[in-house]
């Protein structure tokens, strides 16, 4: 078995795995009934996937020139994607996107509820 | 194996594709069409990128960096959009409230311990989720508001013909 064998396996195996990852994705946004652990199976597997397929890409091509352009792409999505899912889901909690009942424990909710009292934002700028 | 391994992966990324193009048809909020349409433009800079791995070229590199950028935009702008148009109006009127309300010092306590009494009941009894909603980002802005009201009353009490002016 040769090396170009050897890489071109390699390849096709990380390959795979991404498009399983992003499968997963896909899966988990049909699947899940909230719309938290909905944005949580659209934001982090495919992150991975993508990681996985730069990686492939990087081994086929068999040489170093494209390899920060592609691993560039990967790390805009790694600092993207984090925030893109932190709006989503501060933007659906403030809008009651959500079923309480699936929660396990919300932990926001006893700081909203510290805030909306009526000197609880008063102490604190009376600290300062 | 190469071969395969491309077959295969393409099918996979159009499986994922057709899920979330039923999520996009299906979701019940704006939410959850906008990290749908998000998992998609990942999946086409997925498809691209397989695409170069399979024909082995550097063609499609500079669509995947600018899909991974235009997904987060998209994203971001529009969650922000959710989140400030609606609960934007309650505060206007609160706001509003606040100002024809608050010449008086005396009321606002009891309408705020009111407010906040309701918000709790709304949040127990829970049947009314648009009450529940309201009252809940009602609570958090008139937090906000206290500082400027208690301003507001500090400046007509200096100025002691604040009453006159009241």
């Amino acid at each position: 078995m040769t090396l170009d064998a050897i890489l071109d396996g390699t390849a096709a195996v990380f390959m795979v795995i991404g498009g399983l990852m992003s499968l997963a994705a896909g899966i988990g946004l049909l699947r899940f009934p909230d719309l938290h652990s909905r944005m949580h199976a659209a934001t982090k597997p495919q992150v991975l996937g993508l990681l996985m397929l730069v990686l492939a890409a990087s081994i086929m091509w068999r040489n170093w020139h494209w390899v920060p352009i592609a691993l560039l792409a990967w790390g805009l999505m790694i600092l993207t994607a984090p925030v893109s899912a932190h709006v989503v889901g501060r933007a659906g909690y403030r809008t009651k996107h959500m079923r309480a009942d699936l929660l396990a424990d919300d932990e926001l909710a006893s700081a909203v509820d510290r805030l909306s009292q009526p000197g609880g934002v008063r102490r604190e700028i009376k600290d300062e | 194996m190469l071969d395969y391994a491309y077959w295969i992966t393409q099918v996979l990324l159009a499986i994922g594709v057709m899920c979330s193009i039923y999520r996009v048809y299906k979701g019940p909020s704006v939410l959850d069409r906008v990290i749908s349409v998000d998992v998609i433009l990942i999946i086409v800079g997925s498809v691209m990128l397989v695409d170069m791995i399979y024909h082995r070229h550097t063609d499609h590199i500079l669509f995947v960096v600018v899909t991974a950028v235009i997904g987060f935009l998209g994203a971001v702008a529009i969650a922000r959009y959710v989140a400030v148009r609606e609960p934007g109006t309650e505060e206007g009127h609160r706001h509003a409230q606040a100002i024809g309300g608050g010449r008086a010092p005396e009321p606002e306590t009891p309408a705020s311990a009111s407010g906040l009494a309701a918000a709790n009941s709304g949040r127990s009894a829970a049947g009314q989720l648009e009450d529940e909603s309201t009252s809940w980002f009602a609570d958090l802005a008139r937090s906000g508001f206290v500082p400027k009201r208690k301003n507001d009353d500090e400046s007509t009490g200096q100025g002691s013909g604040g009453g006159g002016r009241a």
